[in-house]
């Protein structure tokens, strides 16, 4: 039970460890306060009560692929906070007040729906322990060991992020952020395929020989950028849009505003 | 929208932390739907890397999952808050 539940409250927490150290690491470049990470934690913490207790409600929507749409939704809005992030950030010339203040924003509504969505599985686990303290004990201890973990590798990958050259941060946090976002948006594809609302089909490759998904390396890739053994073909399409989207814009806003001045 | 009533239709169980049945054979090559009643009062969440799929079960209440098409092979499931005993198998055929 306790190797259990340290795997899982790990999963989870790496996910949104991960997406708050990188926009840490961006936003070290900024001339702002952190106070965002603490209003987007405290958002996410509110959300994951409440969607841990509506879970049962939203399973029931659309003819029992509620969870998945729901989930899809948090993933889409995630993605798209974090590809107008990378493409603000990446703006030539000042940044405006306005520009500051919508990239704080955007970076607290991407860690609150995170949390709100890694949060609330944890939760949901942990309820199912908590009226049998003989269970709940080791549960919770392995609880707080997988997010000592999980904190723990947040912690270096932010440490990695700003200490590598001063000149090459904020690019290499850019590529990151991209990577993430991209691997949301690859999620979302892959919960829509099992709502049915996208169309299923084969596996285009399987890589489970080289990375299985249940590995250690399996699993820090799906956390970082949406890992699957065996995607198909829309899958993969929509992992490939979703870099090149957020490349293309930042290419795009770069060069209107060098003509603009 | 895809032809969703066209899928056939399986179920399966969570009983005190169990999958009944715990292998199920599927056509290959086609979608199909998969029901999963959790009859503990515990939550329970199915998942499977070969499959892809993962989805939150609460106690006492049941999920839809759409799986495959699958090419023919055997394809393992567990249920991740209990993977000791919440073990299965789909064989595709």
């Amino acid at each position: 039970m306790l190797l259990t539940s340290v795997i899982i409250i790990l999963r989870e927490f790496l996910e949104a460890a991960l997406i708050i150290s990188v926009l840490l690491a961006l936003g070290e470049n900024l001339s702002t306060s952190r106070r965002w990470v603490r209003r987007g934690i405290g958002i996410g913490l509110a959300g994951a009560v409440a969607y841990a207790a509506s879970t049962a409600t939203v399973s029931d929507w659309f003819d029992g692929v509620g969870q998945e749409i729901v989930n899809a939704l948090i993933q889409i809005v995630i993605f798209a906070c974090l590809t107008l992030i990378a493409v603000l950030v990446n703006k030539r010339g000042d940044r405006t007040d306005g520009c500051e203040r919508s990239i704080m924003l955007l970076m607290s509504a991407s860690i609150g729906l995170a949390i709100t969505r890694e949060g609330s599985e944890i939760l949901i686990y942990l309820s199912g322990f908590v009226s049998n303290w003989e269970l709940f004990a080791p549960i919770l201890l392995g609880g707080m060991i997988g997010a000592g973990i999980g904190t723990s590798v947040g912690a270096l990958a932010y440490y990695v992020l700003i200490s590598t050259n001063r000149s090459w941060s904020p690019l290499i946090s850019t590529a990151v952020i991209i990577l993430v976002a991209a691997g949301m948006g690859s999620q979302a594809v892959s919960l829509l395929i099992q709502a049915d609302w996208l169309p299923s089909q084969l596996p285009l490759w399987d890589t489970s020989g080289w990375i299985s998904e249940g590995s250690v390396t399996g699993q820090l890739l799906y956390a970082l950028v949406g890992y699957e053994a065996t995607p198909s073909s829309l899958q993969v399409a929509a992992h490939l849009a979703g870099v090149l989207l957020p490349v293309v814009l930042i290419i795009l806003f770069r060069q209107y505003s060098n003509a603009d001045s | 929208m895809p032809a969703t009533a066209k899928a056939p239709e399986f179920e399966i169980e969570i009983r005190n932390h169990l999958f009944e049945p715990s292998e199920i054979i599927v056509p290959a090559n086609t979608k199909i739907k998969l029901i999963v009643y959790n009859r503990d009062s515990t939550p329970e969440e199915f998942e499977s890397y070969e499959l892809n799929r993962e989805k939150v079960i609460m106690g006492g209440r049941k999920a839809v999952i759409f799986i495959g098409p699958l090419q023919p092979g055997e394809y393992p499931f567990f249920g991740e808050f209990n993977p000791k005993t919440a073990l299965g198998t789909i064989t595709a055929r």
